[in-house]
């Protein structure tokens, strides 16, 4: 896909616990990139980050709490960014004026990554029973499966699967062995024994588990 | 009162405010005042039932119905959901300023990773006289109706029996393949759900 090119690699990478200690307080930097970049990349953070933080606290997972603290800080960086930038960008009044809008809106995607930030403190050792039960009532639910090594899925492309539009799941994050892909793009594979979390209707996490469990071989 | 009224509206405000979220990038996508008002009347709607989903969870906590542990988890929760409304408002915010929007914020939510889409149904539609329960438009085509238009009615968030008549004009999000597939059959030339 055309957009994939554009964008820098802090979505769908596999990767280990991230160091979200070690981005807090790093340099800032003036680096020229595009505002429209930026914001795109803010609003797919927020979005995700919520996702995240839900399925972090429905499956008690301190890994997904962990990269839901990273982007958190990673949002601050971009805010940072898109002010810097929008600065740069304003030559007239009428320019401040619609810049304004911009950083509005940087300004709202920052104030979601920071709900997100407050469900993950939600999580404790001894899990509140009444959290999953919640959940589990939502419209769009949040659901974890298995990649079987008999499913067709494995060796396949996500965007060439049509996984979204085909059963209407979202993948928000795939655990490999040790690590992880978060938002995973639609070039990114999936492989026998990837464990996945996916966002969608109960009909549609029906369709795609009988797929990844290999009893449907085609996606329909 | 009891426990599981508690557990909905809970859940009320944590979906409301996230399809406020789409609803107000909706609004700026087609420069759309009426959604925008939308998701302020929304807002005030979620602080309201914020503050009385507050005294009816400690009510329960006195009454000795729930625990302080429970209380503390469903008070956050819904607190998170009101942050994200707010937000939701904010962004919704920019549409109702008498400023042009910049061309950047419609270019950016357009190549975000789920798109937003508006198109209206054609009589020759299979969609027409259907109600969303049964067209599963979201597990077929991965699209999901945030908001529709029936001719000067608004109905934001619509539920499984809402149906679609002809000349409607549906606002959805999802992936950019699912809203090619949504198009043709809004405009009736697939019939292949």
């Amino acid at each position: 896909m055309k957009k994939d090119k554009h964008r820098r690699n802090i979505l769908g990478r596999l990767q280990r616990t991230p160091k979200w200690e070690k981005e807090e307080f790093k340099e800032i930097e003036y680096e020229p990139t595009p505002v429209k970049d930026l914001l795109t990349e803010m609003k797919d953070i927020s979005e995700l980050m919520i996702d995240l933080a839900y399925s972090a606290i429905l499956f008690n997972s301190e890994e997904i709490a962990e990269e839901v603290r990273f982007l958190e800080v990673r949002m601050d960086k971009l805010n940072y960014d898109i002010r810097m930038m929008t600065m740069m960008a304003a030559r007239s009044k009428d320019d401040a004026e619609q810049l304004a809008g911009i950083l509005q809106i940087a300004q709202a995607a920052e104030k979601l990554s920071n709900a997100a930030g407050d469900i993950v403190r939600l999580m404790s050792k001894k899990q509140e029973p009444i959290l999953p039960k919640i959940l589990r009532q939502a419209d769009e639910r949040l659901f974890r499966t298995k990649i079987s090594e008999k499913s067709a899925a494995c060796g396949q492309q996500i965007g060439n699967l049509r996984v979204e539009s085909e059963t209407g799941m979202r993948i928000i994050g795939i655990r490999r062995e040790n690590c992880w892909i978060y938002n995973p793009q639609s070039n990114n594979m999936l492989l026998a024994n990837d464990m996945l979390i996916v966002r969608g209707t109960d009909d549609g996490f029906k369709e795609l588990n009988d797929f990844l469990m290999g009893k449907q071989q085609v996606l329909e | 009162m009891n426990g599981s009224t508690i557990e909905k509206k809970v859940l009320e405000i944590k979906d409301t405010s996230e399809l406020m979220i789409d609803l107000a990038y909706s609004s700026l996508l087609y420069d759309n005042k009426t959604i925008a008002e939308e998701v302020y009347d929304l807002e005030n709607d979620i602080d309201e039932k914020y503050d009385q989903l507050q005294r009816e969870i400690l009510s329960e906590v006195q009454k000795g119905n729930l625990s302080v542990d429970a209380a503390i988890v469903l008070m956050n929760l819904s607190r998170a959901g009101e942050e994200i409304a707010d937000a939701a408002r904010e962004i919704a915010d920019v549409e109702l300023r008498d400023v042009e929007l910049h061309p950047i914020i419609k270019l950016s939510i357009r190549e975000s990773d789920e798109v937003i889409t508006k198109v209206q149904v054609l009589e020759q539609s299979i969609l027409c006289g259907k109600n969303l329960g049964d067209l599963k438009l979201g597990t077929d085509t991965g699209m999901t109706v945030i908001a529709m238009r029936h001719g000067n009615n608004w109905l934001y968030g619509p539920n499984k029996k809402t149906c679609i008549d002809p000349h409607d004009i549906l606002f959805a999000k999802g992936p950019e393949d699912g809203e090619k597939h949504l198009i043709a059959l809004a405009k009736g030339e697939t019939n292949e759900i």
